[in-house]
């Protein structure tokens, strides 16, 4: 019986790993998806970063009278940033506010009144910030002067304090880590920063992997045979019925882990561009690397999740008329999947208690534990066997119609 | 020899849909011995394609039985299987493969021995002049290639009972002949053949005898000879066409 289910299998093997077209869309895309997304958003993200640091903001200060002195001090702050600074009197200050609204200028600044005296009275003075949301460079023109002129405020008040003659430690309640170096607080294992991204997507891209190959396969492999008319040749030789079902089912399964597999290492390969992307936020990242336990738990975990989606679209695919028919079919079935995989995607550390008891959901669950390293056997092997169970049933109904015409011959 | 008894088959219409219960065998008996080719005749709907499938083990009688010598299709699907050949003139087959790896294959699952396949591969592409093109892809050959190729394969297993529906249909008259060669010879050697078809013309050449099906029941049954002397006329098209014609005498 199994040397049947073998026989097709091979020959579904062949079809797969011998077509060029199949083998780019079973291995090479899952593999390449990742990385590519990834290397494009880092260098989407970097070219940004980069432009905005190089960009000289044009801002324009509008003085006032008995406010020169101190428009002085403020704007020698500036003198550090990437800036081109003019300056106005307040006659200029609509056409200025056009030149802002017509994108050619990125900040106006306007000084009130006799700001050199209220300085020296500590009386509170306010300046008018004009900017333009919509310019690309505005925004970030203005809290980077927003920034400087805090600075000069700061010291300011530092000098009022000293001249009160009061310590200027009065400015400060507290003060955060300073007493210890970096590495010292950050209590993350090593890579487990990684891991948790790695974690969050995971499952999800696995899980949209195993069905696509699964569907790219399946469908073909059962509602095909029926559109072209060879699944009643194969019928009426003498396999059993079961070698049929369990030959393709095989390969589906393959096919899907082999999806599964590809885009686990895609997303090992664009982990790299991920670190790119976050490393400047100074946490501890180093490069994701899955122990030997983690890859067994991954093992065991995948095998039963791909014959668990190999046989929902197998079914699928059993009861269809043709492939048009099964995709149709499978459409709301792989919506759900992804959704579930979205879901998993956003729940924190501990997800709620029937996401672990639900078939699927619990995978996914699972899968992510394993990749942040804090999986449980115990929930590892009620997951596959929940997995397995809900494939024996799907499996036993595949094979009742199997032998049932009027889905085998359905008009 | 190959016996069917009282054949019905009826469809249910699935719950919820419009579709009926259709009777598309009514009642059907006829034999077959060995050495012969039989042809069922009828007009589309008929319920050719459904006796065949029924002969074929694909689908269940609703009554009635098929025999093969002390074989019954309802208690023996395993046997039967064994002994026919089926094939439907729409089947397609993966065009991904060559003639000559989908023979192997399905050689292998008919349980037979590689040297046994070599052999009677061989022997079926030459008999069906296929030596030229085993070893493309079926994608790149001709329908009638293609339907040779089916051909070939549903009789890998050298089966006592051939069971074609429309072998002929959509061949030029030259590959059709190629094929309707193939089953005269096949009958010499003693198998039993049974094809569905509408053309008459092929039909009355090859075959020794005759059902004609209308609305799933037998209307004549017998040799050419037979069937015309019951009726008013001389050949087999016109005695086909009283039965579905408007204006027919049977009609
Ligand atoms: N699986 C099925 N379910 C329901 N009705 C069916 C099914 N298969 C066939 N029928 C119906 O049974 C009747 C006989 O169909 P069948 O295919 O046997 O005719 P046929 O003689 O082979 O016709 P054709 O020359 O067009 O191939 C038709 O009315 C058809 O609609
Ligand atoms: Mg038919």
């Amino acid at each position: 019986m199994f040397k049947d289910s073998f026989i097709i299998l091979r020959k579904e093997l062949k079809r797969m790993f011998t077509d060029r077209r199949l083998i780019f869309m079973l291995v090479i895309l899952p593999l390449i998806m990742l990385p590519l997304m990834y290397s494009f958003m880092g260098k989407a993200t970097k070219t940004r970063q980069s432009e905005i640091s190089e960009y000289t903001s044009r801002i324009v200060v509008c003085t006032a009278l008995g406010s020169e002195e101190s428009t002085e001090l403020f704007l020698t702050s500036l003198a550090a940033l990437n800036t081109e600074v003019e300056t106005i009197n307040s006659q200029s200050i609509e056409e200025t506010q056009e030149r802002l609204t017509s994108k050619d200028v990125e900040l106006l600044i306007v000084m009130p009144d006799n700001v050199d005296d209220r300085l020296l009275e500590n009386e509170v003075f306010d300046l008018s910030f004009y900017h333009n949301s919509t310019a690309d460079f505005s925004d970030f023109a203005f809290s980077q002067v927003e920034l400087a002129f805090a600075a000069v405020s700061e010291a300011v008040v530092r000098e009022r304090i000293i001249e009160g003659g009061m310590s200027e430690e009065i400015l400060s309640v507290f003060t955060i880590n300073e007493s210890m170096p970096a590495e010292s607080y950050d209590l993350a294992t090593e890579g487990s920063i990684m891991g948790k991204i790695i974690s969050m997507m995971m499952p999800f891209f696995i899980v949209i992997y195993l069905f696509a190959n699964s569907m790219k396969v399946g469908l073909d492999s059962v509602a095909g045979e029926k559109e072209r008319g060879t699944l009643a040749i194969l019928l009426v030789n003498q396999v059993s019925r079961l070698s049929i079902v369990l030959g393709k089912m095989m390969s589906v399964m393959i096919a899907a882990i082999v999806g599964a597999t590809s885009s686990a290492i895609g997303l090992k390969i664009a982990s790299r561009y991920l670190i790119g992307m976050y490393s400047d936020t100074g946490e501890a990242i180093v490069e994701y690397t899955m122990t030997s336990t983690a890859l067994l738990q991954f093992a065991i975990i995948v095998i039963p999740l791909a014959i668990l989606i190999s046989s929902l679209v197998l079914i699928v695919s059993t009861f269809a008329k043709n492939v048009k028919e099964g995709q149709g079919m499978i459409m709301p079935v792989y919506l759900a999947v992804m959704v579930m995989g979205v879901t998993t995607m956003q729940i924190g550390d501990t997800p709620p208690n029937w996401m672990r008891l639900a078939p699927l959901f619990n995978s996914l669950v699972v899968l992510k534990d394993i990749f942040m390293q804090t999986a449980v056997w115990g929930n590892i092997l009620f997951a596959v066997a929940t997995s397995l169970l809900v494939s024996a049933v799907l499996i036993f109904a595949i094979l009742r119609m199997f032998n049932n015409e009027r889905v085998l011959f359905r008009v | 020899m190959l016996r069917v008894e009282n054949l019905s088959k009826q469809f249910k219409g699935s719950r919820g849909s419009s579709a009926k219960t259709v009777l598309a065998v009514n009642n059907l008996s006829f034999q077959c011995k060995p050495g012969e080719i039989y042809g069922l005749l009828g007009p589309n709907g008929a319920g050719k394609t459904t006796t065949l499938r029924c002969l074929s083990t694909l689908i269940k009688p609703t009554s009635g039985n098929v025999f093969i010598d002390s074989y019954n299709v309802l208690e023996h699907g395993k046997v039967f299987r064994s002994k026919i050949g089926f094939l439907t003139s729409d089947m397609k087959l993966d065009g991904y493969f060559t003639p000559d790896y989908m023979m192997n294959w399905f050689g292998r699952l008919n349980k037979m021995e590689d040297d046994v396949i070599q052999e009677r591969k061989s022997k079926l592409f030459t008999d069906l002049q296929m030596t030229d093109f085993i070893h493309k892809k079926i994608d790149k050959l001709s329908t009638g290639m293609k339907q040779k190729t089916a051909v070939a394969i549903s009789l890998i297993h050298d089966p006592d009972v051939i069971i074609f529906d429309e072998p002929t249909n959509g061949l030029d008259i030259v590959t059709s002949k190629a094929v309707t060669d193939f089953l005269v010879s096949r009958a010499e050697a003693g198998k039993i053949i049974i094809i569905s078809t509408h053309n008459m013309t092929i039909a009355e050449k090859l075959c020794h005898r005759f059902g004609i099906i209308v609305e799933g029941e037998m209307k004549e049954e017998g040799t050419l000879s037979e069937i015309i002397e019951g009726s008013n006329w001389d050949n087999l098209e016109d005695v086909f066409f009283s039965y579905i014609l408007p204006g027919g005498d049977h009609v």
